[in-house]
């Protein structure tokens, strides 16, 4: 298992007034290779769920492992660290900084890393040509349209080269061409090796026939039909 | 009327690709290389100068100790802020006891402190 | 170079081109921190560097005053000094030589200008003889010439003495008093010479009617340097009445006259703190939605909180090192080829004679640092320090609608 957690708990603002319980007793396991569905309202702890997964925060209790690693024993950094080893993430409105170009907002996980210009361009032009949006290297992220802004999102995710890919509501905002295009790459990146997991309550999504397995979360419990 | 591209002289043609592919820390570095290349070259026209000034030194000095000058003559308003070296303490109040400054330059010009 | 100061090397130079990024991303917002930064430093640096040049001057010049100056005080006021007293110092060992001066103040009316006259015998005065190597043209008075005058640079422009070598002077009794032109101090010594009007003693003391008897000070040249305070020690205990001022007193006026604590001085200073304030202020009043989702996403992206701590500290020192060079630059061109035109009012107020400033500032690494600490570090300070703001964004917020 890629990712395996057991017994997983999340609470904000522990033993203060505005303690919220996200998430209780969460038990889930995904196979290298897979893809999953995290269904539920907004509200039900998916982003939560996503956020332990994706090694942005550990458990407040519960074992989570992702890609070998207990989260609840990694200090911040080490955590840091091992998300951008990891994790690709593609962001609900895909989170894209508009002044920078397409390819600088490709390479931004590689800045931090030491790689040089050179590499970072070569890294981004191999993903751009394999997205059919080369052309577009140059332009101003905020110019482009939603469905090749969906694609330099997809690209950003994979700079890395990481293992897992977590996506958060990717077609939110999206028409359901692009949301069906959406899913065929994720379904290319399943064929590849990649694991991935979505967030998502669209029908397009959760319908595919890639989807391996639909989890439904509710009230931050994974809802057993 | 400006000339396109194509038409720009070849080393400027080059120097303009070359700064576009370059870095952006480097061209930064070399813009800052060029701030300093200023600096340096007001620093050595100010060598040359002090060299000038240097000369016309001496004048100066004949000029102080054969009239027994000992004040630089830049405010001549008032005589305190003309001569404050040997004005009298007094100087600045003459007009009456509790005499508000009213010259500009007694601001910039102190009177000595004995 | 080892794998690790390579990777460390590539690392901080991706983090400054993000920061060059970000601050061409935001460059209105970005240059006008910068513009009023320079400002500050040009104001404070102009500063510095005109006091530093005058001061140098006056050091220079000063050196070659008189070593013992000797005024009549009366009522706490200077008045004419007895001739009579130069006996009085005769019995004084170690002076040289006592010269009178009859010297003053005089102002024409219809230019509304101010003109120092001076009355000497100038060849008893030291390097006297070679007073006419410091004029442009002529050469000095002698004693028995009557109504010859040697001018500066700003009388003649203010005379307007184009074209012709004669001028008068109103007596106190309105009389007019008439003066040849037959020297012209030289433009190099603008700084000392431009307001004098220089003559012999017995047309100074007919042009201010000061009877006989009575000169304005005395100049005492003593033999040993180094016995100045001793015999002007002497002169006080011999002469009460007489105020008594030595060369090193002189010249510490000059030490004092340029110091921070003079009023425009302080109004600089002032003016750089507020500017400063307002800045830290701006700072440190918060991220902006903007500014918090740009962290958020590049924390999730694998951004440690200390990789965007360096990008604010990154954007902070350009700017400020930016700020810094350019502000002096600006400052020192001002000062040297621009004659410090700026604080012009300030030096010189409602002086109708102006002269040309030929400043030249030396500026010293010990000055340089004195403009860093007193602008690039508080900068820096008010920029890093809520720059840990950044570390409470949470990079979950970046997830979720």
């Amino acid at each position: 298992m890629l990712i395996e957690l057991s017994g997983v708990s999340k609470t904000y603002n522990q033993g203060r007034a505005n303690e919220v319980r996200a998430l209780s007793g969460i038990d889930l396991g995904v196979e290298q290779g897979s893809m999953v569905c995290l269904k539920g309202p907004s509200g039900s702890g998916k982003s939560t769920l996503l956020a332990i997964i994706g090694c942005i925060f550990p458990p407040t209790s519960g074992r989570a492992a992702i890609a070998g690693r207990q989260l609840a024993r990694l200090p911040d950094r080490f955590l840091t660290l091992h998300r951008r080893e990891t994790i690709g993430f593609i962001f609900q409105r895909f989170n894209i900084l508009p002044e920078l170009t397409v390819l600088e907002n490709i390479t931004l996980p590689l800045l931090p890393l030491g790689v040089a210009p050179k590499e970072r361009r070569q890294r981004a032009q191999e993903l751009l040509e394999r997205f059919g949006i080369s052309h577009r290297a140059q332009f101003p992220a905020g110019q482009i349209s939603g469905g090749e802004l969906q694609r330099v999102a997809i690209a950003r995710a994979l700079i890395n080269n990481q293992p897992i890919i977590l996506a958060d509501e990717p077609t939110a905002h999206l028409d359901t061409n692009l949301s069906r295009e959406f899913m065929e790459i994720m379904q290319q990146l399943k064929e590849a090796g990649k694991t991935v997991v979505i967030a998502s309550h669209d029908p397009v999504v959760f319908a595919h026939p890639a989807i391996d397995r639909t989890v439904t979360i509710q009230d931050g419990r994974i809802h057993v039909p | 009327m400006t000339k396109s591209p194509s038409r720009w002289c070849s080393p400027c043609a080059t120097a303009k690709r070359c700064v576009e592919t370059m870095r952006p820390a480097l061209r930064f570095a070399m813009f800052l290389c060029l701030l300093l290349a200023l600096d340096g070259a007001l620093f050595l026209d100010g060598l040359a100068r002090r060299k000038a000034q240097d000369a016309a030194l001496v004048k100066l000095e004949v000029a102080a100790s054969g009239l027994g000058l000992t004040d630089l003559a830049v405010a001549t308003e008032a005589r305190y802020t003309r001569h404050p070296a040997v004005s009298d303490p007094v100087a600045p109040f003459m007009d009456h006891p509790g005499a508000i400054e009213h010259f500009p330059t007694g601001a910039f010009w102190l009177p000595p402190q004995r | 170079m080892t794998a690790m100061a390579r990777y460390n090397l590539e690392k901080q130079l991706n983090i400054l081109e993000y920061a060059l990024s970000s601050l061409w991303r935001r460059r209105m917002k970005s240059l006008s921190v910068l513009l009023v930064f320079g400002a500050v430093i040009f104001l404070l640096a102009s500063f510095q560097m005109v006091t530093q040049a005058l001061s140098d001057k006056a050091r220079q010049v000063l050196a070659h005053t008189p070593e013992i100056t000797l005024q009549k005080m009366s009522a706490g006021r200077q008045e004419g000094i007895p001739l009579a007293y130069r006996d009085k110092l005769a019995g004084i060992f170690g002076i040289r030589r006592v010269v009178p001066r009859i010297w003053g103040y005089y102002f024409d009316e219809v230019r509304l200008a101010n003109y120092t006259v001076m009355g000497m015998a100038v060849d008893e005065m030291p390097e006297g003889a070679r007073l006419d190597t410091a004029l442009a043209r002529g050469t000095m008075p002698g004693p028995a010439e009557q109504g010859r005058a040697v001018i500066g640079s700003s009388i003649t422009n203010a005379l307007d003495l184009a074209g012709r070598d004669t001028f008068s002077l109103f007596r106190p009794d309105l009389s007019l008093k008439s003066f040849v032109v037959i020297g012209e101090f030289s433009r190099d010594t603008d700084i000392l010479t431009n307001d004098l009007i220089v003559m012999n003693l017995a047309d100074a003391r007919d042009l201010f009617g000061i009877p006989g008897g009575l000169v304005s000070d005395l100049c005492v040249y003593v033999a040993n340097p180094t016995e100045i305070e001793t015999i002007a020690k002497k002169i006080s205990d011999a002469l009460p009445s007489v105020r008594v001022l030595t060369r090193p007193q002189i010249q510490k006026t000059y030490q004092a006259v340029f110091g921070w604590r003079s009023g425009f001085g302080s109004i600089c200073l002032l003016s750089a703190l507020a500017a400063f304030v307002i800045l830290a202020w701006d700072k440190a009043s918060g991220l902006s939605p903007e500014e918090r989702r740009e962290i958020a996403i590049l924390k999730v992206l694998g951004w440690e909180t200390s990789d965007i701590l360096a990008v604010r500290f990154w954007e902070s020192v350009i700017v400020s090192g930016l700020a810094c060079i350019i502000g002096m630059t600006a400052a020192y061109v001002h000062v040297v080829y621009g004659a410090a035109s700026l604080f012009r009012p300030v030096l010189m107020g409602w002086s109708v004679l102006k002269p040309d400033l030929h400043l030249l500032p030396r500026l010293a690494g010990g000055d340089i640092l004195l403009i860093l600490a007193f602008t690039v570090i508080p900068y820096l300070a008010a920029t890093v320090i809520p720059a840990w703001r950044s570390a409470t964004v949470p990079a979950d917020s970046a997830l979720g609608g």
